[in-house]
């Protein structure tokens, strides 16, 4: 059962930590992506803790609420008051179990974050609704960074590409498949081809199977990036390159246009919607 | 006649050569079920289709990487036409040195395409074979094949994202109007096609930069359209570069 604070009767304390510590007043919000859920708990604008659980696609809203309490507890001393909650989702069946399991876990209601919402940011897409929630708050965070033209790559399950012009208006962007999910593939489908791990060669040019496709793999998904920042900055201008996700640091340094890798850059969109969607500055 | 047989993992291309004019190609489906029986089936009906008897075809030469389907192909050749192919294996002769680590390793697909790209550039080459995986393979202008790249090829990749994200529905592998799209659809348009462009030009950049010579660059395979015709860094694309490279192989080995 919840614990109630003691000094702010409306929230839910929820962190690992022993009475005696300070409650630290956060936010809670939640990425729901097609492989991972990454929660991020914001005290103000500062990311001070992250959990990540399986997005897996069975979950109820009753495992959820054990799960999120619990994962809580358990990977952090801190004692977090939950304050309030939001949730982006590009997994529809996982929504709605994320907010009500999101309302019984931390005791507030969490605000759906979606690409059609009003948060200061101008949207040209065609029906904003199917923009995914996590390339709306990549460009947010994006542009709260940069402070002007700005290109997101997000290296996931796909590798998404978004781009927002010098005056904040999103513009759209591109959908490549993921280097992950095209490698395991590759291993599946080709007969004399097994998986490998991930991890970049020493030269280009493979003289075996395993550094040719550790090559193509690392070394071509960082060509393509550098390839559609190249083609994106010819439609858009000079603009920062801001790189994130969790596949991110492995092409870095074979791709020069990346400027800034920012791991949490959807975490924080997400924060930046719900401050600004609830008024807080 | 001589019929040359590429299997690759998704298709098995056959090409019919009347001395070195390949007179008539066709392609199969690399079911990996498919039983030495059918095989003879297919491979006589499309030569009725064809007009082309299959005592016509006085030799056959082929290259597999597909273990499963090997041997039923050799013995739909046998029935066929009385003999049975050349297998390209680790003992064919191909006068080409192969500095790989493991040169058994090598798929036999790729030092046919070696063969025939450094037949025609006669120099320094690079052939890039887009089917399940693009394959980018290096010859030095003395002709040895240096090794390669291996990547996820452009439909498997499509494949996957199609099955993997949820919100994101299958769309034509086509080269879109621009590279900012402003629907899910053309935004991934411009990822799948535009993003496998911008794949291919750089690693041919970095390939290049890491050889220190000159080289030609060839594109080949099923999947080349429609990116081959798109990148800046492709100086050819020819469709029937494996086919060649298994006549040639064949000439070198007849004897």
């Amino acid at each position: 059962m919840p614990r109630a604070a003691p000094n702010a009767s409306t929230t839910t304390s929820v962190g690992g930590g022993v009475d005696e510590q300070p409650e630290r007043q956060v936010l809670v919000v939640a990425d729901v992506g097609n492989t991972h859920t990454v929660l991020g708990f914001f005290e103000g604008a500062v990311l001070i803790h992250q959990a990540r659980i399986e997005s897996a696609r069975g979950r109820t809203e009753d495992e959820l609420h054990m799960l999120l309490r619990r994962i809580v507890a358990l990977t952090t001393r801190e004692r977090l008051a939950v304050v309030g909650a939001a949730v982006g989702s590009v997994v529809p069946v996982l929504t709605e179990p994320t907010i009500k399991g999101m309302r019984a876990a931390f005791g507030v209601e969490p605000l759906r974050v979606e690409s059609s919402m009003d948060v200061g940011m101008k949207v040209v897409y065609d029906d904003p609704r199917t923009l995914g929630v996590d390339r709306f708050a990549n460009a947010l965070a994006g542009y709260e960074r940069a402070k002007g033209a700005v290109v997101i790559v997000d290296l996931g399950t796909a590798t998404k590409f978004d781009c927002v012009a010098a005056d904040g208006t999103f513009l759209g962007g591109a959908i490549a498949p993921g280097m992950r999910i095209a490698a395991e593939a590759l291993a599946s489908r080709a007969a004399k081809l097994a998986g490998v791990p991930l991890v970049r060669p020493k030269k280009v040019v493979g003289r075996t199977t395993e550094t040719s496709m550790q090559a193509g793999i690392l070394i071509g998904w960082a060509a393509m990036v550098d390839g559609m920042v190249e083609r994106m900055r010819a439609e858009l201008g000079p603009a920062m390159v801001i790189a994130t996700g969790g596949l991110a640091p492995l092409v870095q340094r074979d791709a020069a246009s990346i400027d800034l890798l920012v791991p949490e850059l959807t975490l924080e969109g997400l924060r930046i919607a719900y401050q600004r969607s609830v008024g807080v500055r | 006649m001589l019929l040359t047989i590429d299997i690759s993992n998704t298709h098995t291309v056959l090409g019919l050569y009347r001395g070195t004019e390949l007179v008539h190609d066709f392609r199969i489906e690399s079911s990996k079920g498919r039983t030495a029986d059918e095989m003879l089936v297919l491979l006589v009906s499309m030569f009725e289709l064809r007009g082309v008897a299959p005592a016509d075809v006085t030799a056959s030469v082929l290259a597999s990487v597909v273990p499963q389907l090997t041997d039923p192909m050799i013995a739909a050749c046998e029935h066929a036409f009385g003999r049975a192919p050349m297998v390209v294996g680790p003992g064919t002769k191909t006068g080409m040195p192969i500095l790989y680590e493991t040169p058994r390793e090598v798929g036999a697909d790729r030092i046919v395409n070696a063969l025939a790209a450094f037949e025609r550039a006669k120099g320094g080459v690079i052939v890039v074979d887009f089917a399940t995986a693009t394959t980018f393979d290096c010859i030095s202008p003395k002709g040895e094949y240096l090794g390669g790249v291996i990547v996820p090829g452009i439909r498997i990749g499509a494949e996957a994202l199609f099955t993997r994200a949820a919100l994101l529905s299958r769309v034509p592998i086509a080269l879109p109007t621009k590279v900012i799209g402003t629907s899910t659809e053309q935004a991934m348009q411009s990822g799948i096609v535009l993003g496998y462009v911008g794949l291919v030009d750089g690693m041919v950049r970095r390939i290049k930069e890491e050889l220190v010579f000159p080289c030609r660059v060839y594109a080949t395979g099923s999947l080349a359209s429609p990116v081959a015709e798109a990148c800046a860094r492709i100086d050819e694309v020819l469709p029937d570069l494996t086919l060649e490279g298994l006549r040639l192989l064949y000439e070198r080995n007849k004897s």
